[in-house]
């Protein structure tokens, strides 16, 4: 079984992205499920979604107790993230620089990606669908079409904006 | 038709498919999300019914009796202390015969202030005179919403389909869908006596001891009878479904020394502790309650009266006492060696390794406490 968990802060759409991705692994053919935390809701407050994907019927029905990839929407609760020896990190940025690697470390600068299309505001970029992008490169679990799609059935609003978004990700995330 | 739906999702499709007519409701984290769905299929005209919005839920579950009296399908959806505020007109809807289907999202009660599972809500008005589903997954969601219709209406009684706050009510996994059509011959319009203009009545006059003792009396039978009803309900619905309910499963098979209880969504991650206790070669089996009122006393003592050892766990609490489930087990099938264990409240985590060492313990005559 994989276990995913989705790490930033309210208002930066990582209930969406929770949503979007189980809908890729869902359309992939696998079992899904998604636990997005729920707490005290508000903008800029921690904010997670857990997802586990697997061939067969899930039954665990308790939080994901640690993770095979964690994508981390802001660098500021990275601490929040629970990944596993030899996992891989995704992570929102432009240039994180790390003095020693234990685990597989992916970055994108989606916070720019979503600005320069308009997503969310300079204070609050919304990543969720840029990230996802980044997500589909490096993980190849499915298709960027999958994503394409799962993002235009999630999202009402400037779908369109949000695929060209993924896309730009999905070009331009590397390993550090 | 498989879409990837929570549980609060699961009840707002189930019933925008099934002719409801008449919704009132208050809001209550978690289960906002379920009414807030079917006010908008009602504003997109994609559900033919009135939404009454009201200042609480005790005027909710009123507005649903009145709608129901006239002879609406009539459904509400509700919380921790929404059900709670509920607490005298439950009683009233059921006395009154009316088949109006409630959503409850489990929740632990105040104090301390709380959003998270806990089942001690609906458990709590297990006395109530409703009928009621206790749901593992978003797809036993959808199915026991459009059951609880049919039921409810055969039955003449309200019928409750409790599903556990957060771990199911906001957690998405693919559910196999039904439409309209297919739901269709399972709920005939009811031909029951409703509120007539033409023919005035009164509903709720005095009744006298006699009378009353009578009402009350007629009321318990007829509750009895809800058993029958569900196993018809749940034939019909395996034609349009091709999925199998009864009021308690058992996993993987009734043949076993012990056996596991549990209800909600800790009947499935119990599901995963039998799985391990079965490869360390333990004879276990998982006996999950479906339907806990009427209380399938019949079915139960079946499964469990042969066992070694029942082991409930139970996701509530009744203080003074213990967990509900243990109690109701014990007390009502006769058991005396039911050992019960009480974890998970609040939202707190409960693991098939919790279950299983509580299990191991009780098993070795070990056991440390109530508490997991």
């Amino acid at each position: 079984m994989k276990h995913i968990g989705l790490h930033g802060r309210g208002g930066q759409g990582v209930v969406v992205a929770g949503e979007i991705l189980a809908q890729c692994y869902f359309d992939s053919g696998k079992y899904v499920q998604f636990m997005p935390s729920y707490g005290a809701e508000r903008r800029g407050s921690p904010s997670h979604s857990y997802i586990r994907v697997d061939d067969s019927e899930i039954y665990q029905r308790y939080p994901i107790e640690s993770e095979d990839i964690a994508v981390i929407f802001s660098l500021s609760i990275i601490d929040t993230a629970k990944l596993k020896e030899n996992g891989i990190l995704i992570a929102n940025s432009a240039n994180l620089k790390v003095k020693e690697k234990k685990v597989e470390i992916y970055i994108v600068d989606a916070n720019a990606i979503a600005l320069s299309l308009n997503l969310g505001s300079p204070a609050i970029p919304i990543i969720n669908t840029t990230i996802l992008g980044a997500y589909c490169k490096v993980t190849n679990d499915f298709s960027f079409d999958t994503l394409a799609s799962a993002i235009k059935s999630k999202i009402d609003k400037k779908a369109d904006l949000n695929i060209q978004g993924a896309k730009l990700a999905y070009d331009s995330v590397r390993c550090l | 038709m498989k879409k990837v739906l929570g549980g609060n999702d699961a009840v707002s499709q189930a019933v925008s498919v099934c002719d409801v007519e008449v919704i009132s409701a208050y809001p209550i984290t978690p289960q906002t999300s379920i009414i807030e769905k079917i006010a908008d299929l009602i504003y997109a005209k994609q559900m033919n019914a009135q939404f009454i919005k009201v200042e609480s839920e005790h005027s909710a579950m009123a507005a649903c009796i009145g709608a129901s009296i006239a002879g609406s399908r009539t459904f509400t959806a509700t919380s921790s202390q929404g059900l709670l505020l509920m607490h005298e007109v439950l009683h009233w809807a059921s006395g009154a015969r009316l088949p109006i289907v409630l959503a409850n999202a489990n929740r632990a009660i105040a104090p301390g202030w709380n959003i998270w599972a806990e089942a001690t809500d609906s458990l709590s008005q297990r006395d109530t005179g409703w009928i009621q589903f206790y749901a593992a997954n978003s797809q036993e969601v959808f199915d026991f919403i459009i059951m609880s219709f049919a039921v409810a209406e055969r039955s003449l009684f309200p019928a409750m389909v409790c599903l556990d706050g957060f771990l199911l009510t906001h957690t998405k996994e693919p559910v196999e869908i039904l439409d309209h059509d297919a739901v269709k011959p399972l709920l005939p319009k009811s031909n029951r006596d409703t509120l007539d203009p033409k023919n005035p009545k009164a509903y709720g006059a005095l009744a006298f001891p006699k009378d009353y003792y009578a009402i009350k009396k007629q009321q318990h039978l007829d509750m009895l009878k809800v058993f029958d009803i569900f196993d018809n309900v749940a034939l019909e619905f395996k034609k349009i479904s091709n999925r199998d309910y009864r009021a308690v499963d058992v996993y993987p098979t009734h043949i076993s020394d012990y056996s596991i209880v549990a209800l909600g969504t800790l009947s499935q991650t119990a599901r995963l502790a039998v799985d391990n206790l079965r490869k360390e070669g333990i004879d276990v089996n998982l006996v999950k309650i479906n339907m806990f009122r009427p209380f399938p006393v019949k079915q139960l003592k079946e499964l469990l009266s042969d066992k070694k050892l029942i082991v409930v766990f139970d996701r509530d609490i009744s203080h003074g006492k213990g967990g509900i489930v243990k109690d109701e087990i014990a007390g009502g099938l006769d058991l005396c060696n039911v050992v019960g264990f009480v974890g998970g409240l609040g939202g707190d985590t409960i693991t098939e390794s919790d279950i299983v060492s509580c299990f191991l313990d009780a098993k070795n005559g070990q056991i440390k406490g109530l508490f997991l």
